[in-house]
């Protein structure tokens, strides 16, 4: 079987990480997963139980929520899902299957 | 900018979404190691030749999530849009009313790009940077994201009280706030439809809001208004250019979208010393926000802010610490069962990447869920880690430092799992 360039460099990859980092692999496993993307995602936690940045927490509570939504002068008077709702917050989506399908019928093989 | 190629191409207003190329790669630059291929759930960025160049075979296929161009360790894979060149332009023409309309997610990682420590929230100068690059008003994406619980979350309470009934809409309810979930919805299940709440997601409903209740509250002539979609993510360019987005009466509700790292680059590009700037706030009316909008930013974050709002709605009381951690959701597929007094079990599943979200579609498509909502988020994670924020300094640091990163990374997926 021919080596391609791909798996080599996987499997030089592999081999060089391993023998780095063996040791410290398993440790820093256990202690932070996906390190990276935890941080913004503890950011955002952070930053919605601090109330010098939200003064509110839940969305019913933002007093612009409250003004835009007012039955009597209200921009969206007839309410959540009320008539003019409907024509500039919600929408249709579209069945786009065809296309994929001409995508497969040339051949092209895809994950699903 | 930041790291990233692009093409300086603004769609036009008419152009077919599906024929555009978000997402791209630079041929000369592909090494051929494959790690975008693991990164792409519908498998759209292909090996091409012997030599394991690869290329994203149609843009039908593609969800245009850039998780491949973010986890590139070349940069071979680069944006095939930006508005930046045009909205330079707008910011210059005294004759627009420019809007600034930016998502959660920016917010944490903007300052990134300024040399603060990952995650960093920096939504105050944030705004302050928005105001001196000329952004006439400074609303903000977080009060539609308000906006979409009030909408979506009284959907929810329809659906749920309308079962039974003839014309009942299905359950269960998928989020429609992820604009890649959305067009991997359309494309792999398109027989899913009815389950995907009718909401637009929130820049969808602050495009027409600032066009007409902004430019109302404003006294600002609607069609001089042109907004600016600012988002931590590659495929909310598709959703900005999609036709059906036009309810604001005028040609589009989204006239432009660019990412974090193209803001980071303006800002940059205009002289502004973004570490200096002092905290400020966005313009009310269509800028005030709550803990709830924040959220939206994390894969679990739309999940625990509608249920905010429909535990109050459901219980008819108070609901006292608004934290529901169980549904935060770092990576895979998270449910759980959410006890509401006076109501019952409200089930509930939280998916982050498309091969997770592909498994819930299956249940749910063998009518064998169980859930009322269902959450849904491309990138793995949610928004916080999209493909348009700024690159994990990781995986580019040098070839050897990105490979250990990527071994590193499966290493703990796979041990966190077992």
């Amino acid at each position: 079987m021919k080596l391609s360039r791909r798996s080599f460099i996987k499997a030089a990859g592999a081999v060089a990480g391993y023998a780095v980092l063996g040791v410290n692999i398993a440790k820093e496993a256990a202690a932070e997963v996906m390190d990276f993307v935890a941080r913004r995602q503890n950011s955002v936690y952070a930053a919605d139980a601090n109330k010098k940045i939200y003064k509110y927490r839940k969305s019913q509570d933002n007093p612009m929520i409250v003004k835009i939504y007012d039955p009597k002068t209200g921009f969206l008077h007839d309410g959540p899902c009320g008539h003019e709702s409907h024509h500039l917050l919600h929408t249709h989506y579209y069945d786009r299957s065809k296309k994929l399908n001409a995508l497969k019928e040339k051949g092209i093989e895809l994950n699903l | 900018m930041e790291g990233v190629e692009y093409s300086l191409y603004a769609p036009p207003v008419g152009v077919d979404s599906d024929t555009v190329q978000f997402v791209r790669v630079d041929e000369a630059k592909c090494e051929g190691c494959g790690a975008c291929e693991e990164y792409c759930a519908s498998g759209a960025i292909q090996s091409i030749n012997d030599d394991g160049i690869h290329r994203i075979v149609d843009p039908v296929a593609c969800m245009n999530c850039g998780q491949c161009l973010t986890n590139c360790p070349y940069g071979a894979i680069y944006e095939g849009v930006s508005f930046v060149d045009e909205l330079a332009a707008k910011l210059k023409d005294p004759d627009t009313v420019v809007v600034s309309m930016p998502a959660p997610a920016v917010r944490y990682g903007l300052g990134e790009c300024f040399g603060a420590a990952t995650g960093t929230y920096v939504g105050g100068k944030m705004h302050a940077a928005l105001r001196k690059l000329g952004f006439d008003y400074i609303w903000d994406n977080e009060f539609t994201a308000d906006v979409t619980i009030m909408e979506e979350g009284t959907e929810l309470l329809n659906r749920v009280k309308s079962q039974g009934s003839k014309d009942a809409m299905p359950l269960p309810q998928f989020t429609s706030c992820c604009p890649g979930w959305v067009k991997f919805a359309e494309t792999f299940y398109p027989d899913l439809i009815p389950n995907l709440s009718t909401c637009k997601s929130p820049i969808g409903m602050l495009g027409p809001l600032a066009k007409t209740y902004g430019a109302k509250e404003t006294k600002t002539d609607g069609k001089k208004i042109y907004t600016v979609s600012i988002m931590p993510c590659i495929a909310k360019k598709y959703e900005g250019v999609r036709g059906e987005l036009d309810d604001g009466g005028f040609d589009r509700d989204i006239d432009a979208t660019i990412n974090t790292r193209e803001l980071a680059y303006m800002i940059k590009a205009a002289g502004i010393d973004f570490n200096s700037l002092p905290d400020e706030d966005p313009d009310p009316v269509l800028g005030e926000s709550t803990g709830a909008a924040t959220i939206f930013g994390n894969s679990g974050g739309v999940m625990e802010a509608a249920l905010r709002l429909a535990y109050e709605v459901l219980s008819g009381t108070k609901l006292a610490n608004p934290d529901i951690k169980v549904v935060r959701t770092h990576e895979g597929i998270n449910t759980a069962d959410v006890e509401v007094p006076n109501f019952g079990t409200v089930k509930v599943a939280v998916a982050s990447g498309l091969d997770n979200a592909a498994k819930l579609c299956e249940e749910v498509r063998a009518g064998k869920s169980p859930y009322h909502f269902i959450e849904i988020m491309t990138c793995p994670g949610g928004c916080v880690n999209g493909g348009g924020q700024p690159l994990d300094p990781e995986i580019r640091a040098s070839l050897f430092r990105s490979t250990v990163a990527q071994i590193n990374k499966r290493f703990r997926a796979r041990k966190i799992k077992a």
